[in-house]
């Protein structure tokens, strides 16, 4: 971050920010003018509050016609308040003597001013005309703190030395407690920077350069790491639904397989012993049209048909207990937790769909003996059985509603419900019939084994049809089994 | 040539169908062979009588198609009524590409069965008729001499007895005399007769 430059008026030095302390080397009056002026100048034109320390070898009416030579109407009225000029005795020589302390306190005091009535900072020409052996070394602490000080203040100053009162080593000294020198060589300005500044800025630029170099190269990381991270968003946002749409599957595959694995094993468990009825109940015709009948042939087949059909109704009551799983396997459940997991495995199959779900539990913690399993199948039937209802449906919002609440008996009620073509109200009772179904390709079994779990936890379910539209399937489950019909 | 009772032989591993197709069949007269295997079937001594085989697709160890195949690899046509609770239609066309008579799916009606069956002993009877005959003529065939049988090759192609002579280096007498032992072991009533008994297959090509 580059600080606000400030100009100095000195075309050798340029623009320096705030905080810049520049000493320079005079010999005569006009060298110290053709140098302060138009520092002073630049700052009266960049609003700020100006403080020039003249020496003894000009006047103050000197100085004020300086510099309204530069710029009409500055120092034309001796109460002219956007600057002050001081004798450099005044200032630096309170009570006769250099108390650092008190010049420091003097600056701080007009930089408060400045800053209070709205100047932009305070810029000051000082002058070291005074100094003697005896104040060299406090003057150059002086020098020094004021150095630091500055750093970060609204403030510049330009520190004049006669070359008169300055040696050798002080010139030196003195260079070194400011951040330029000015200096007057074969009638040109000249910078002299010093060796720590130089070698500051040279780092500054430096690090400058490198910081941009890093910043690019770090923006350009964090674009790449952005895509890459967009990328993969979208790879699990693509991930994700394709997950949805496979559990949906797998769901009705489960369904579909179980549904079709249950026919074809009644279609060839039954078939054998059918066949043989018909065959021997034909024979019995042909037996008894004979002349004579042979009753005892067409004794041994009915004896026969009966058994084949005992055979049959035997198998399917072994499919049905199959299916049913025997007695459920019952144990303490929360019923709304066990609806919720099937909310989540359903969630892929309502938003193919576009159906928004309303969920009610409120069954809260009356705990239900039950098949968790089981019980999850009859209401994953129970949704499917309502989505695939709402599928025709395009005229209106495709609506499901699962719900629980407690019932009068100490047990829970659970209600689906959808806003699909709904069922004919005649059919009544006989949608829980096995292989009664409304849909061309349905098995006509989901309701039917649903009924039979529900009863089986000694619950009931019934289907009326919902208002104004869609069917309503409600079943009950006791606190407690009466029966594993 | 006295004809026998034929047979019905029933391959199913259902004891209840056997035992009511047995019922079926027998009310119409037919002799029933009831067998539980493809293995227990071919263990047996098959009848010499007019007969079909009802069979199961499906059956435990040897599948009722691997046994259609096997027959037909050992040369036995007896024709074959397959039934299945499974038929499904790649399956009998495989049963039908390989020669079985009917194809029926359980349960089948009565007389689907009973005319499939009927058909099918109508078949094997002229199967049976035929390779009776056949076997005849080879004995009548194996009776003549090398020399009867060169001038019966010449007499059906229709060569006359000087021709017949000449061709073979014998006086017209000799050929004469050798027709009339032809016709006569040949049981041939006329020309056409012999002609005919020479088109039977696997007759004539034994030593020709």
């Amino acid at each position: 971050m580059e600080s606000e430059k400030r100009k100095t008026g000195i075309s050798a030095v340029g623009d320096r920010p705030w905080g810049t302390h520049l000493c320079l080397f005079y010999e005569t009056k006009e060298d110290l003018l053709e140098m302060a002026v138009p520092y002073l100048k630049a700052g009266f034109e960049s609003g700020e509050y100006c403080v020039w320390t003249i020496p003894d070898t000009l006047t103050r009416q000197e100085a004020r016609q300086a510099l309204n030579q530069i710029l009409p109407g500055i120092g034309w009225h001796s109460d002219d308040r956007r600057f002050e000029i001081h004798s450099g005795r005044d200032l630096y020589l309170t009570g006769g003597r250099f108390d650092r302390e008190k010049v420091k306190a003097a600056w701080n005091t007009k930089l408060a001013h400045a800053l209070a009535e709205g100047y932009e900072g305070l810029r000051v020409v000082g002058d070291a005309f005074w100094l003697d052996e005896s104040a060299w070394k406090d003057f150059y602490e002086y020098e020094m703190e004021l150095n630091q000080s500055m750093a970060g203040r609204q403030m510049s100053v330009l520190c004049a030395y006669p070359l008169d009162v300055a040696g050798a080593a002080d010139i030196f000294d003195v260079a070194r407690a400011h951040q330029c020198a000015v200096a007057k060589r074969n009638r040109d300005w000249e910078v002299v920077e010093t060796p720590a500044l130089k070698q500051a800025k040279e780092d500054i630029a430096r690090l400058n350069e490198e910081l941009e170099r890093r910043v690019i190269q770090r923006t350009a990381q964090l674009t790449a790491a952005n895509a890459e991270l967009r990328a993969v968003i979208a790879e699990r946002t693509r991930a994700e639904a394709a997950l949805h749409e496979a559990q949906a599957k797998l769901a009705r595959a489960e369904r579909v397989t179980t549904m079709g694995e249950m026919a074809a094993a009644i279609a060839h468990e039954t078939n054998q012993p059918l066949a043989a009825i018909i065959t021997e109940g034909e024979s019995c015709l042909r037996w008894l049209v004979r002349s004579p009948p042979n009753l005892a042939e067409v004794h041994d087949a009915v004896t026969s048909m009966i058994g084949d059909a005992n055979r049959a109704s035997d198998v399917i009551k072994r499919i049905r207990t199959v299916f049913n799983k025997g007695a459920p396997t019952l144990a303490p459940l929360n019923i709304d937790g066990t609806i919720r997991e099937v909310l989540v495995l359903m969630r892929g199959l309502l938003e193919n769909h576009n159906v928004s779900l309303r969920v009610q539990l409120s069954a809260g913690d009356r705990p239900v003996i039950g098949d968790r399993v089981l019980l999850q199948q009859v209401v994953q039937n129970l949704i499917m059985n309502a989505v695939e209802a709402m599928i025709p449906i395009t005229d209106r919002p495709r609506e499901l509603l699962v719900r629980t609440q407690l019932d009068g008996s100490n047990g829970v009620q659970v209600a689906v419900e959808d806003t699909g073509i709904g069922f004919d109200g005649r059919d009544g009772d006989r949608i829980f019939n096995a292989f009664f179904t409304s849909k061309p390709d349905g098995m006509g079994m989901g309701l039917s084994i649903s009924r039979s779990i529900v009863e089986a936890h000694g619950g009931n379910i019934w289907a009326t049809a919902a208002s104004p539209y869609g069917a309503l399937l409600q079943f009950t489950l006791p606190a407690e089994v009466r029966s594993a019909a | 040539m006295t004809e026998e009772r034929p047979v019905v032989i029933v391959i199913d591993d259902d004891p209840s169908l056997r035992k009511a197709i047995d019922r079926l069949l027998r009310s119409v007269d037919l002799r029933v062979e009831l067998f539980e295997s493809a293995q227990e079937f071919l263990r047996s001594d098959r009848p010499d009588a007019p007969s079909c085989i009802v069979l199961d697709v499906r059956l435990p160890g040897q599948s009722g198609l691997s046994l259609q195949r096997n027959l037909a690899a050992a040369n036995i046509h007896i024709p074959i009524i397959f039934i299945t609770a499974h038929g499904d239609i790649p399956m009998s066309v495989r049963a039908m590409k390989a020669g079985a008579f009917e194809f029926l799916t359980k349960p089948f009606h009565d007389q689907d069965l009973l005319d499939a069956i009927e058909a099918a002993l109508e078949r094997d009877r002229v199967r049976r008729a035929d390779e009776k005959l056949i076997a005849e003529l080879r004995e009548r065939f194996e009776t003549l001499t090398e020399r009867e049988r060169q001038v019966m090759q010449l007499v059906v192609a229709g060569r006359l007895n000087k021709q017949i002579a000449a061709e073979l280096g014998i006086s017209e007498m000799t050929a004469k005399i050798h027709r009339g032992q032809v016709f006569r072991k040949m049981q041939a009533a006329s020309l056409p007769d012999l002609v005919r008994m020479v088109d039977k297959p696997g007759i004539t090509n034994i030593k020709a």
